[in-house]
């Protein structure tokens, strides 16, 4: 490890002395792909066949996760004073939430399309719950808050003059998910956190609170259809759903009070209820066969003015790691191509690829990203015959598959 | 006739102690052998139930140990009615942490906060390096309730719990929500502000939901 180190370090050095900037090197199968993030260097060495940029992306996640708990400017000063500090000092204990990152960043759709993936919802619900999670009272202390369903956006609100970066929002989500939150049996943790797109020298503190008490469920009055949701073939899991209120000052009584009372709310009006059993129910996932198209496999949509995504579930083949890679691998290079992200010469608005298992398609217009995979045996025309076909489905299921018009105060 | 009573009972130690350990055997009479570290803090509540059907429910503020986060216990002690200050009894530089955090809470903490000092794993007895008789001598100097606990076996927990329910000033208002909770917040951490800061970066790739 330490000679590893050694020769990256080495390797670095010669292009800063050039004033060049060392990107990637190519050995073999395997690439190396460097990111420079002074003080601190990324290095990822890949063997997935991925495009260079989809590495880039992932280390400059990792780079924002640390700063989610050091902050730039604590880095920069601790470099300042002692080049060879020992970052594993600063991240004590925090290591959990770079591996859960790590886990994360190999299939999380959201984090290669930059965009929110959201929870599919009955629009009317979605509406009630985000009313109920507008802050009153000193909203001078709220910056947002968001319900969260095991990683996917449910709602989030904000204040009106200020949008969330998605990337703030994956390093959210990942801080959420890493087991040293998830698995505290707390019923709430506040913690402080950076988010660097907001504010990358600065803490802001999150009080996340579990929704995960039964009782809260059980309380509420009409309570005759929980057998149902037991009777029926899902598992009767509780489904981690969270709250999260950023709050930017560090008045955490009034947001712990707050949170609470929201939280009641939710559950005497129905409406935790109403969440559980849609996800119970699975209604917040479908499936490549409710689109009706034939031969369509998978595919992703992201509407590019709300800047998320959605995709149905991943079913057989795809429910299978190397074939789920190869799929997102597939997709990654038609969005690397579309984007221009590893020096093409220019854009291309629709790229096609045809293995040996799938073709793929991926294809920009102004108001959406589609990438699709069929299956390989139909002609190159029935791909754009699948892609209209989405593109119509989506369109017409919209209202449930897209967080939109969230309240803002 | 019974009472109800809810105090604020803050965990402050080194890291690695067993504060989260204690506070989960307490409240869901459980351990793990591999806990993550805790993050920030962590919120629970467990309700004791004493002799003469007095009811004492604790809202618990099981904070992390970790240097890095030092400067935010302020925040869970300035409210509290009682704090349980943790070392590991084969720890002894643990001990020196908490007799830190002992002072800090005589200094900063409410006056009349109810501090108990408990020694953690006597499950690990034989390397044990904090003698029992140096802690609790130092306990009665600093008139601070003392014990020994293991999370992992569950020797001693209940009755610490039980011992600061008891301690606590019982002739207090019944339900006495706030507690000593109303008072002004001095010791309040400042987060950024936000006023200084509208500069949110990447305007144009931000969600438009
Ligand atoms: N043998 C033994 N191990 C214990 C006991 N209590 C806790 N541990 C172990 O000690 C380690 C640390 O325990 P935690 O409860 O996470 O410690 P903590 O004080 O909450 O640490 P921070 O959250 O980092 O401040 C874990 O691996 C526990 O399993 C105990 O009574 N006996
Ligand atoms: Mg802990």
């Amino acid at each position: 490890m330490a000679s590893t180190i050694g020769i990256m370090q080495a390797l670095i050095s010669i292009f800063i002395d050039d004033g060049d900037k060392l990107r990637c090197i190519n050995a073999g199968q395997a690439r190396i792909t460097f990111l420079l993030r002074p003080p601190l260097y990324y290095v990822c060495v890949s063997s997935w066949g991925e495009p260079e940029s989809v590495t880039r992306t992932h280390l400059e996640y990792l780079h924002l996760q640390i700063l989610s708990i050091v902050t730039a400017s604590q880095l920069r000063r601790i470099f300042e004073r002692r080049t060879n500090f020992d970052l594993r000092r600063l991240l004590d204990g925090a290591e959990s939430f770079l591996t859960s990152l790590l886990d994360e960043l190999e299939f999380d759709l959201g984090i290669s399309t930059s965009s929110l993936h959201c929870l599919k919802l009955e629009l009317n619900l979605r509406k009630r719950i985000a009313e109920t999670l507008v802050p009153t009272g000193k909203t001078k202390e709220m910056l947002y808050v968001m319900l969260t369903v095991e990683g996917r956006v449910v709602t989030l609100i904000r204040p009106r003059k200020r949008s969330i970066h998605p990337a703030d929002i994956h390093i959210l989500l990942n801080t959420i998910k890493s087991p040293s939150i998830s698995n505290s049996q707390a019923s709430a943790s506040w913690i402080p956190v950076c988010l660097p797109k907001f504010n990358p020298s600065g803490f802001v503190n999150a009080y996340i609170s579990f929704l995960r008490d039964e009782p809260i469920i059980d309380s509420s009055p009409s309570s005759s259809s929980t057998d149902s949701i037991k009777d029926g073939a899902t598992e009767a899991r509780e489904p981690s759903i969270s709250l999260i209120c950023i709050s930017g000052t560090g008045d955490f009584d009034y947001v712990k009070d707050w949170c609470e009372g929201a939280i009641k709310k939710l559950a005497v009006d129905g409406s935790l209820r109403a969440l559980t059993k849609s996800i119970l129910s699975q209604q917040t996932e479908y499936t490549v066969a409710e689109v009706g198209v034939p031969g369509l496999r998978h595919f992703i949509y992201k509407s590019r003015s709300q800047v998320q995504i959605t995709f149905p579930v991943f079913e057989d083949p795809y429910n299978n790691t190397n074939e789920k890679r190869r799929l997102i691998t597939l997709y990654q290079t038609l969005h690397d191509a579309i984007h221009a992200k590893s020096g093409q010469s220019e854009p291309l608005k629709l790229q096609y690829i045809r293995t040996d298992t799938e073709s793929a398609l991926g294809w920009i217009t102004q108001p959406f990203e589609l990438y699709i995979a069929i299956s390989p045996l139909l002609p190159k025309s029935a791909i754009i015959g699948a892609a209209n076909a989405v593109v119509r489905w989506v369109k017409k299921e919209e209202s449930r598959l897209f967080l939109r018009d969230a309240p803002i105060f | 006739m019974s009472k109800q009573y809810q105090f604020k009972l803050v965990l402050l130690g080194e890291s690695a102690v067993g504060k989260s350990s204690l506070v989960l055997r307490f409240v869901k009479d459980q351990f793990d052998d591999y806990r993550e570290s805790t993050i920030g803090a962590a919120f629970l509540t467990q309700t004791v139930t004493l002799d003469d059907q007095t009811t004492v429910k604790f809202e618990i503020w099981d904070t992390a140990g970790q240097e890095r986060y030092k400067s935010l216990a302020p925040m869970y002690y300035r409210n509290a009615n009682c704090a349980v200050v943790v070392y590991d009894i084969t720890q002894s530089s643990s001990l020196e942490k908490a007799r830190t955090w002992i002072r800090e809470l005589q200094r900063q903490a409410d006056p009349n906060i109810v501090i108990a000092l408990c020694g953690n794993k006597t499950d690990l007895a034989a390397r044990r390096q904090v003698s029992q008789e140096e802690a609790k001598k130092y306990a009665e100097e600093e008139g601070l309730m003392w014990a020994e606990t293991s999370a992992k076996t569950g020797e001693g927990v209940t009755e610490v719990f039980t011992a600061i329910a008891k301690k606590l000033p019982l002739t207090a208002s019944p339900a006495a929500r706030p507690g000593a909770g109303a008072r002004a917040s001095p010791g309040a951490r400042q987060g950024v502000d936000l006023n200084k800061q509208t500069t949110a970066q990447g305007q144009n790739e931000a969600c438009n939901c």
